[in-house]
Formats: C-alpha cells, structure tokens, sequence
C-alpha cells in the first residue's frame, strides 16, 4: 500500500487500521505532515484501504511485482491463490474432510500458521520452522497448500531464496502425517520456535475415529497432551453433511 | 486456513459464541454449489445469527444481507454468527434436514458444541483443536486485546485499531456498541461476533486507562 502525498492531508484516521502497524507520519516537502507506509513492513492486506477512512482518497496499492506480489496473495483474504482457488491463506483441510477424505483414520492434520496472530512472518522464518519438520524426514507437505508451492525443496522445506525476504501476515505450514509422528513434530515445532522472530499459531486435525472413550475417538489429541501441549477449550468441528460423503475402506463413520 | 480456530478467550467468555460456516469441495461437489451455499445462508437468517457473511462479498456491517446471499459463488465460504446456544441447535437440526450436501462446520466451545450436535442429531465427523501461539510471544499485545482481534482469523482487525476503540469510548467518540460494530467491519467474512467484542470493551474499558494526545 502507498499514499499519495499530493492527496494526503495528514488526518490520521488510517493509521490505526493498519495491521503491522506500519504507517506513520512525515512532513512532505511541502511542509505539511503525511501518512508514509514503511514498505518493508507493509504486507499488502488492504485493510487500510478498504476501510474507506480516507477522506481524500489518497491511498492505492500499485500492482506488485514479483517476488512482493506474495505479500497480498498470502495477506489479503479477497486474493485468491491460483493453487487452491481459495480465498486466503490455507487449504480446505478439514472443512471438507468428510468429501475429500484428506485426513483418514490413523493420521492427523498438522499446520504451523506462521506470523498469527497478526504478528507477521518473513519467509526466512517460514523456511526455518519447515525445514525443522522436514529434517524428520518422510515428511510430505501439502501439495495444495501455497507455502509448498514456494519450496524449491519439498524434502528439505527450502524456500524460493528471492522470497526470502518478503512479509506476510501469516503463512500456514501444512502437512498430514501419521498419528505416531505427532510427539517428534511438536518436539520440532518446539525447538525451532525459540529460534524466530515471530510466533506462530499451531494446529491439529483428527478425524472421529470409531470408539467410545474421547480418547478412542480422538488419539491425535490424546497424543499432543502426552507431548505436554495443552489444547485449548474450543475448536472446529465438521458435520458429515458434505455429499457424496467420502468412505474409508471399511472402518469410516 | 483455519479462519475460526485459535479464537483467545476463557471458557466464561467464549461460552455463546458459536461460528456455523459451510463450502464446497473443490473438484468434488463444487459445480453449482452456489445455490447451496445460498441456501445455507437462508438457513442461517432464520436463526437470527449476529452477524452473517461471505468471504467474497463481505459481512452485514459493510453489506446488507440481502447482498451476501444474492452473491454467493460456487467457491465462496459463507458464515453464520450466533450468540444463542438454542438458536445454535435448531440450526444445527434445520441444515441437517435440509440436507445441502454441501461440508458444514462449527466452531466454538468444544465440550459445548458437541453436546449441540447430539441434540440437533448430527455426528462430529472431523475435529480440529489449536495447540496455541508458539515463538516470540513477548511480541503479542496484552491478551485482552488479543481476544477481540483474534475474533478475525485472517488477522483484519487491528491491534492498534482496538486500542483505538478504547480511546474513542473512553473520550466519548462513540460508544461500545458502535465500537464493537467498527472492529467487526474489516473481518471480510463475518466471523467476528460483535456481541462478545461489546462485552470484551466493557470489561477493558473498566480497566485500562488512556492517553489522548
């Protein structure tokens, strides 16, 4: 995003629209004060604009160019990425899980949101966390999910070195992988943390598998307590209604 | 993405606040699935849901309710809010019978909203659960304020935007409702519940002092 100095009046009203917190003010040469995006900072959201506060019209967004282009395709949810024809910045993962079957019984979904809450990741950061989880080896990460399309490695996690540098405000790491994996993935995802710059919002995906102790029914979860990760008190859960509902060879609900 | 796990809050305060949404799935039972989607969004008017949306057009504090339903497409992700455990149910039992065919998910309290489905007579089929905020959380904000802007899973909502708010309330710009209503508005698909975020201000605004320049 960009101001127009000739247009700016210097009111202040974007300002606290801004999710990086990324737009200050400067006195133009004309000896007025402006708003001014720091660009390096800046992730091409469009929530400032969108906000219709501007009361002269002064903010626009000029069409990126490669690699800054990956900046709105991952911040901005009206952007839809070519790889998953979803606005924002993930997959379907269990929303249709019931319809695709992506996570059967005896694996789990795990995602790494990189930069969430509203905190921001540099690619750099993402290369560090996916090349952990991938140093485990046999790890296959999503092949819809955007972030893997960026990977020049998708055995070792290695990002496309010219997006390096690039800011978004979140990034999702994707993969699924069997139950038994998950205590080795949370001790990674552990580890590396104390390694970045920005946190990261981490996820897990289990499908109702048959039983009737919560923990028949859910082990991912069981397994990710035993790994001393408290799970929080709300979730997300599908409801079968998707049709034609996806059936797993003989034991699916 | 996962646009309405990782909400921050206590169980006291996330209790009666529940998100329903549904999509199609891409490649699978996507043709044509506006309708459904449009549909499920009618289904969602009937149970007075707080706030309602599409990822594609927007939510009813930027766009009235009659466009977002018109303007559903085959890949849009639509949204219904509630702030009623009751409504939440006959929701629940109303797109059951509907029977879209269309993937329907909710999020909220987990314990809570399973108890929901028992009763509506639909079965959790896939779970998902946040293991929190790893990494540089010194970096965060206070956590109340995280617990409004997380609201938007996206990350629309401001952390400097809610202290904004603050400010406004406390100086009498405007009041909490019409705070509440200002923080809902960049949450593109109406996931964010302006009902909790009042409640949220009113108990911030109690507590925290202000500096106006």
């Amino acid at each position: 995003m960009k101001v127009d100095q000739a247009k700016c009046v210097g009111c202040g009203r974007c300002r606290a629209y801004c999710t990086m917190g990324a737009i200050d003010f400067v006195a133009s040469g004309r000896g007025r004060v402006c708003a001014e995006v720091d660009q390096y900072e800046c992730v091409d959201c469009g929530v400032c604009f969108r906000a219709e506060v501007c009361p002269t019209d002064a903010l626009y967004e000029p069409a990126p160019e490669w690699p800054r282009s990956v900046r709105s395709t991952f911040s901005n949810p009206l952007v839809e990425h070519k790889e998953t024809r979803i606005p924002g910045r993930g997959t379907e993962e269990m929303k249709t899980n019931d319809v695709t079957g992506r996570f059967k019984c005896g694996e789990a979904g795990m995602a790494v949101e990189m930069g969430r809450p509203s905190t921001g990741a540099r690619f750099h950061d993402i290369e560090k966390v996916a090349m952990a989880i991938a140093a485990l080896g046999n790890i296959t990460f999503e092949p819809k999910n955007p972030i893997t399309g960026l990977m020049v490695d998708k055995t070792t996690g290695r990002m496309n070195p010219e997006v390096l540098d690039e800011k978004v405000l979140s990034a999702i790491i994707e993969m699924t992988v069997p139950l038994e994996r998950i205590p080795a993935i949370i001790e990674a995802v552990r580890q590396v943390t104390k390694e970045i710059s920005t946190v990261c919002s981490f996820d897990l995906t289990c499908k109702v598998h048959p039983g009737e102790s919560q923990e028949q029914r859910l082990p991912a979860f069981e397994l990710a307590r035993r790994a001393g990760v408290r799970l929080t008190d709300n979730g997300k859960t599908n409801i079968g209604l998707g049709r034609p509902l996806f059936v797993e060879g003989g034991i699916s609900k | 993405m996962s646009h309405t796990l990782h909400r921050r809050g206590t169980p006291e305060n996330l209790k009666n606040d529940y998100v329903i949404f549904a999509m199609s799935a891409k490649g699978m039972n996507e043709i044509g699935s506006n309708e459904k989607l449009q549909q499920f969004l009618e289904i969602m008017q009937r149970f007075e849901p707080v706030n309602l949306g599409d990822m594609k057009t927007g939510n009813r504090f930027i766009k009235p309710d009659e466009t977002i339903v018109a303007n559903t497409r085959d890949t849009s992700i639509v949204h219904g809010v509630f702030d009623d455990r009751e409504k939440v149910i006959k929701a629940l039992a109303a797109l059951k019978e509907a029977d879209l065919g269309v993937s329907v998910i909710i999020s909220g309290l987990f314990d809570d909203v399973h108890d929901c489905c028992r009763e509506a007579g639909v079965e959790p089929h896939t779970c998902e659960k946040s293991l929190g905020i790893w990494g540089r959380t010194e970096r965060l904000p206070d956590e109340e304020i995280m617990q409004i802007t997380t609201m938007c899973g996206h990350g629309m909502v401001a952390f400097n935007l809610v202290r904004k708010m603050i400010e406004d309330i406390k100086t009498g710009r405007c009041t909490v409702k019409e705070a509440a209503e200002e923080l809902a508005k960049p949450c593109q698909c109406g996931v964010f519940n302006p009902g909790r975020a009042e409640a949220l201000l009113e108990e911030i605004i109690c507590l925290w002092g202000v500096h106006v320049a």
